[in-house]
Parts: C-alpha cells; structure tokens; sequence
C-alpha cells in the first residue's frame, strides 16, 4: 500500500484550499456556481474527499455534499444543477430536500428521481445555519446508504475539526493569563495534542475509505463504516475541547468557532451516529 | 495512494517467506524458552545466525550487516511477514533494533566489527543502560560520571530498569563527562561489558512476577573502561541517545500494530458485538495507514509521537476492554489467552489481567505518553516549549 497523497493531489488539495478561501465571502449562489464550473464535483472519491475536506473546513453552505456524495452514487450521474437524496428508508433530515433541482428516492423498486420543487419537503430548523435539511413526504421508501454518502460526510467532519484546532491553536497562542500564553499550560498543550491524533486518525480513514470506492474494493463498506464512526469520534473530543479551551468567547455568536462545531456534530449526528457505525462495522 | 504494494514489495515478501517456509526451525527444535530480553538459547542464536548470514535479519544493512540494501517499504514488508507468521527475528530485540544499529551508525569500523557483528550474529548479547533512579523522562540529568584520564574512563553511578542486563554482555551506556557543560552537552555513550570489574547487576521482578527478571538495577563502581568503547565522539551522547531512539524508530508503531492485532484475534469471542472490539478494529487500521505514510518522502520525525501515542494507548484501552470483558475469570493465571507458537514467547500464557498490566510497557518506556504529547504539542503543533 502506499498512502501518500501524490503530487497531483496535494496540488489539488492546495488549489482547492486557496479558492475556497477567495470565494467563501461571496453570496452563495455565486460559490456554488465556482464550484460547479470548476468540475469539482466529478472528482474521483479521493480527490473528492480532499475537495470536502476544504469545503468542511470553511463551513460550506452550497448543496456540494448532497450533490456529489448523496445524489451522484445513488444515479450514477450528476444532475441538472444541485441534487440530494433519499436513502435512509425514512426521509427525514435530508440534506438539500428542500431546495435541491433533483431528488433521487431509494424505493422499493429501484431508485426514481423527481425534480425538487415536485417533491413539497418541508425545512426543518437546526443549529447549525449553514446545513439545509428537510423533511420528505414520500412511499415505499427503501434503505440503502451509498459508501460515498459516510465518507463524504467524515471527510466534512475532518475538515470541520482542523478547522476548530486550528482556530484553538491561534486562540491559545495568543491569548495571555497568569502572565503566560495558555498554550504554554500542559493541561491546553495535551488536549491539543490528543484533539490531533483525533483529527489524523480519522482523516486517515476517511482517505481509506475513499480509496477502496476508488479501487471497488471488498472492504470498502468496512472501511466506511469506520470513516464515519472516527470522524464523529473525533468530533467529540474536538467539540470538548475546543469549546473548552476558547473560553466563554467560544460561547457567543460572533466567534466562528461555533459554526464549526455545529458543522462537525451535524456530520456526526446525520446519517448515523459513531456509536451506530461501530455496531454496524461489526455486521458490515 | 494506492491500496496495492508495489510488485518489487510483493517479490520481495514472496522471497521472505520461502525463505521462512524452508528455514524455519521446528518446534522440537525451539524447545528452550527465552528468560529475558538478553537471554538467547543456543537454537535462537542460531536461528539469528542464519537470518544475518542469507541478509534477512536487518534487510536495510549491507550484507556484510545481515541485510540486503532492502527499501524501507520492503522492510515493512520483512517485519510485516515476521509478525504475521509470529516470528521473532532476534530474542536480544533491544541488542539489534537499538544497540547494534547505533553502532553502525555512530561506532568506528573497528566497533562495527568488535561489537555489532557480534550482536548481529547473536554470539552476544547487550542491553540498554539509559535511565537511572533520578533520570527518567528527563534522561539529560543523568548523572553516572565517567572521568577520562589517558586512554581509560573510570565510570561510576547507577543505572536502572536495564532490561536483560543479567543476561547481557555488553551495556551501551549514556555517562555524563562534562559536569561544566549544559546537561545535553555532558553526556557520553559508552560501551561497557558486563564483565568488566566493578559492575554488579541485580535483577529485580515485573509488575507480572516476582521471578519474572528482566528490569535490573546496574551498579557501576570504579569501572575501567578503554577509551575505544566511546561511541560517537566525547559530549556527544545526546545525539547518539536520539539516534538509538530514533532507530527503527520509523516502524516501531508495527509492534503495536502486531499487538493490536493479537487483540484481535485473541478477544475475538469476549468482542462480538461490542463497540470497542470495533475501536481496536479501527485504531488498528489507522495506526497501519498513518505508519504507511511515514514510508513515503514527507516523513516527520516527530509524527512519530503520533504513532506512538496512539498505538500504545490504543493496545492499553483494548487489553483493558477484553480484561473487563472476561469478568472475573481474567483473574485465572497463569491462563491461555493465545496461540502457542513457538517462535514467539508473548501473551499464550499470559491472563488477561498480565495482558492489561503489560500495555503499560507501551505507555510508559521509550518515552511516555506523556512526553508524547509534549512533543506533539510542540513540534507539530508549536505550542511554546
Ligand atoms: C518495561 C520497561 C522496560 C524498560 N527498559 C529499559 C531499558 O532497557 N533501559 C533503560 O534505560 N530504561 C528502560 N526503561 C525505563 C524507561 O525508559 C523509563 O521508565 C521512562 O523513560 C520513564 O521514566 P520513569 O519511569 O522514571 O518515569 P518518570 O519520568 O518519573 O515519570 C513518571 C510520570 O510522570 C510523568 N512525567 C514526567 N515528566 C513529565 C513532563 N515533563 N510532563 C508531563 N508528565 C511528565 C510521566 O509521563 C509519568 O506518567 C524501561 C521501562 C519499562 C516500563
């Protein structure tokens, strides 16, 4: 195995960094639009991961997630401007269900697609501003999560959780009491040290993941079953602890800290927690 | 990235393992169960002998070193086969992982083939004599002194923990020879054989047994020793103290791969269903992957702590998992908690209350968790020192 990204992608990995920052101040619409111009979302599955990890690092309010790792594997194709879909069997907090142009449902004879605006799905209010999820009306609803669905989702949490320690790392190098940066208190310098083992092992998983839907591997369920179980694990731990360490200024509305927090639980939360994961990376 | 190995890694491990399949001693063979990390029966001396002479004991080295200029990746593939197979390479791990790859990066020809060729061949033995009762995380304030006068160093103090010293032939000592300079820059290596007059070694018993020796205090009084026994040049011990950790150092996260993987297998039952069974599954897989990582060219030294930290712990928080799964039957001991193989001497009679016990080796030696952190925290993530 070699398990390096090449010079191509870490490339990528720095155009895609680099725009993302440009572009992120600008309505919405028109990141969307950047995104889509720019073929991100054809990106095989490790491009693909590293794209989302960018995305989730800057706290992505575009349908790019749903689009590309929620909508594509289930069609097998990309849709007519911005798409989701429905494959929990349920249809209850989907991403982009209520604003997406086209709508894939998992049913029990096959996959269908509707356009968006057919489908009447109700917004649900959540913490986090920037994730749509909607609530979907619709019958014989069948169960059937795509690989790329979990992987998509570790790889936002990842980039959700570097981006907390790195707003930590900032805080607690600059910020002075007792007469000392905070970052010069052991207690500060294990938790960070702890939270980035965390994000590593889940990022390696992540690219695990992504690299056997590249190769159709057998173990490629496993492998993202556990993408998605370290991804909400080590959301966990960097939620404790980065709220903790910013102090109460990590509780207002202002810090961005908090957009990213709820970005990385929202990860966790959807689509099935880390303890779920677990269990099921037991049968998969 | 790619998930297979490249085919000069696979022709390689196919070479290993005919080799192992056509040389490997039996079992009747390898009757004789080693005693301590410095204690080597005669069929595994042997068994070293062969692997150094046909290159397959550190296929890193040179032939004339027992390996074969092998690449790092084919070297993961050489520990890899090793530890599938349950295989020890050498009985002495800290004589050839540390002792003797120190040598032949910082010793003279004339050590190379006085000390490491020994080592290698297993003719000898030799332990690791770093920490002291006052010097433990903070290795750089140990204190034995030695005293240079002509071409003898007269060395005294203590050193403790030195795993397999009663079995051993040769210490490879740190010894402080400035007492001037700042405490990084005092410090020498020095060989020391356990024969020499004025070394008195004393085994001691693990948290496991009382009988179970292989900690020892080693006390050094009034010993002489040639001043062709320094390793490295004089204060410069530091150096060669990061260089014996930072051997092999790159694939040491594989023995916590290897014991992860027994977990593995051996809580296999105690784990069915249980979410921690699929943290072991999943640590174990990150720990592989982050470690293949380190192969490629954008290695980071201190990534290292990476790896260390999460293997071990990760071994700790298991063994305690399948612990408390057994209730109290984890108290039975001695108790077979795994295969027997003959080439391997850990864990098949070990309950598993020794199990949990032993991964404290892992958190604790060769750096603790603790320290670790302090490296992660300051050299990836520059915190202040
Ligand atoms: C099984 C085993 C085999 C060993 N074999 C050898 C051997 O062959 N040769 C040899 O030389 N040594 C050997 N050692 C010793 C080993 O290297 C030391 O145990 C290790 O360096 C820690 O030192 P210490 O035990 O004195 O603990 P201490 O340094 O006293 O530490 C005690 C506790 O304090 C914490 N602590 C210390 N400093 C800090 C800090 N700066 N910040 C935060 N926490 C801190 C530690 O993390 C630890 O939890 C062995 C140890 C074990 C367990």
């Amino acid at each position: 195995m070699e398990f390096e990204l090449d010079e191509e992608q870490r490339m990528l990995r720095r155009t895609v960094r680099e725009t993302v920052a440009k572009v992120r101040p600008q309505p919405e619409d028109r990141q969307w639009e950047t995104y889509r111009s720019l073929g991100w979302l054809e990106a095989p599955p490790l491009e693909l991961a590293l794209i989302l990890e960018e995305l989730g690092y800057a706290a992505d309010p575009t349908p790019f997630l749903a689009t590309a790792t929620w909508f594509a594997p289930l069609t097998g194709r990309l849709p007519e401007g911005s798409g989701t879909a429905v494959f929990d069997g349920v249809g209850r907090y989907v991403l982009e269900a209520d604003r997406a142009d086209e709508v894939a449902l998992l049913t029990k004879g096959g996959v269908t697609v509707v356009p968006g605006a057919d489908l009447g799905a109700q917004r649900v209010g959540i913490l986090d501003p920037h994730v749509h999820v909607a609530h979907v009306d619709a019958q014989a609803l069948s169960a059937g999560v795509p690989d790329l669905a979990l992987t998509g989702l570790a790889a936002t949490a990842v980039g959700a959780c570097r981006r907390v320690l790195d707003l930590v790392l900032a805080h607690v190098k600059q910020r002075t009491q007792f007469g000392q940066v905070l970052g010069s208190f052991q207690a500060v310098k294990h938790k960070a040290a702890d939270m980035h083992v965390a994000v590593e092992r889940a990022r390696a998983l992540t690219h695990f993941s992504a690299l056997t839907i590249a190769e159709d591997d057998p173990r490629r369920t496993k492998a993202a079953h556990m993408a998605k179980a370290a991804a909400g694990e080590c959301q966990r731990l960097v939620f404790r602890h980065g709220l903790q360490l910013f102090g109460a200024m990590g509780f207002t509305w202002e810090n961005e800290l908090q957009l990213h927090l709820k970005r990385a639980q929202a990860c966790d939360l959807l689509l099935g927690t880390a303890s779920a994961h677990r269990k099921a990376l037991l049968t998969a | 990235m790619k998930l297979a190995d490249d085919p000069e890694v696979e022709e390689f491990r196919a070479q290993f393992s005919a080799f192992l399949d056509a040389r490997l001693p039996t079992e009747a063979e390898a009757r004789e169960r080693s005693h301590s990390s410095a204690h080597v029966p005669d069929w595994a001396r042997r068994w070293q002998r062969t692997l150094f002479e046909h290159g397959w004991l550190l296929p890193g080295q040179p032939p004339e070193y027992g390996g074969r200029g092998a690449t790092l990746p084919q070297q993961l593939a050489h520990l890899e086969e090793l530890a599938r197979r349950r295989i020890y390479h050498s009985f002495n791990p800290q004589g050839l992982g540390i002792i003797a790859a120190s040598l032949l990066t910082f010793g003279t020809e004339e050590q190379k083939t006085r000390w490491a060729v020994p080592i290698l061949r297993a003719e000898i033995t030799a332990a690791l004599g770093m920490s002291e009762p006052e010097a433990g995380s903070d290795l750089a304030s140990l204190r034995t002194r030695a005293v240079l006068d002509g071409d003898t160093f007269t060395v005294n103090g203590q050193k403790i923990w030195t795993s397999g010293a009663h079995d051993a032939d040769v210490l490879l000592t740190f010894v402080r020879t400035d007492p001037g300079a700042p405490k990084h820059k005092g410090i020498s290596a020095l060989l020391i054989p356990t024969a020499a007059e004025g070394v008195v070694r004393r085994p001691f018993g693990s948290i496991a047994a009382e009988d179970d020796h292989d900690f020892n205090e080693v006390f050094l009084t009034d010993v002489r020793v040639p001043r062709e026994n320094l390793v490295g040049p004089l204060n410069a011990g530091w150096r060669v103290a990061n260089g014996s950790l930072g051997h092999e150092r790159t694939l040491l996260w594989l023995s916590y791969a290897e014991r992860l993987q027994d977990l593995v297998r051996d809580a296999g039952d105690a784990g069915a269903g249980q979410e921690w069974y699929a943290t072991l599954l999943m640590d174990l897989t990150a720990l592989r992957l982050l470690g293949h990582r380190q192969l490629g060219p954008n290695r980071n030294a201190a990534e290292i702590s990476v790896l260390k930290l999460l293997g071990s712990e990760a071994v700790q928080s298991a063994s305690l998992h399948a612990l408390e799964a057994h209730g109290a039957d984890a108290l039975a001991h001695p108790a077979r908690t795994g295969p027997y193989h003959h080439m391997h001497h850990e864990d098949f009679v070990s309950s598993w209350f020794e199990r949990y016990a032993r991964s404290f080796a892992g958190t604790i030696a060769g750096g603790t968790s603790e320290i670790q952190r302090n490296i992660i925290a300051e050299r990836i993530l520059g915190l202040p020192r």
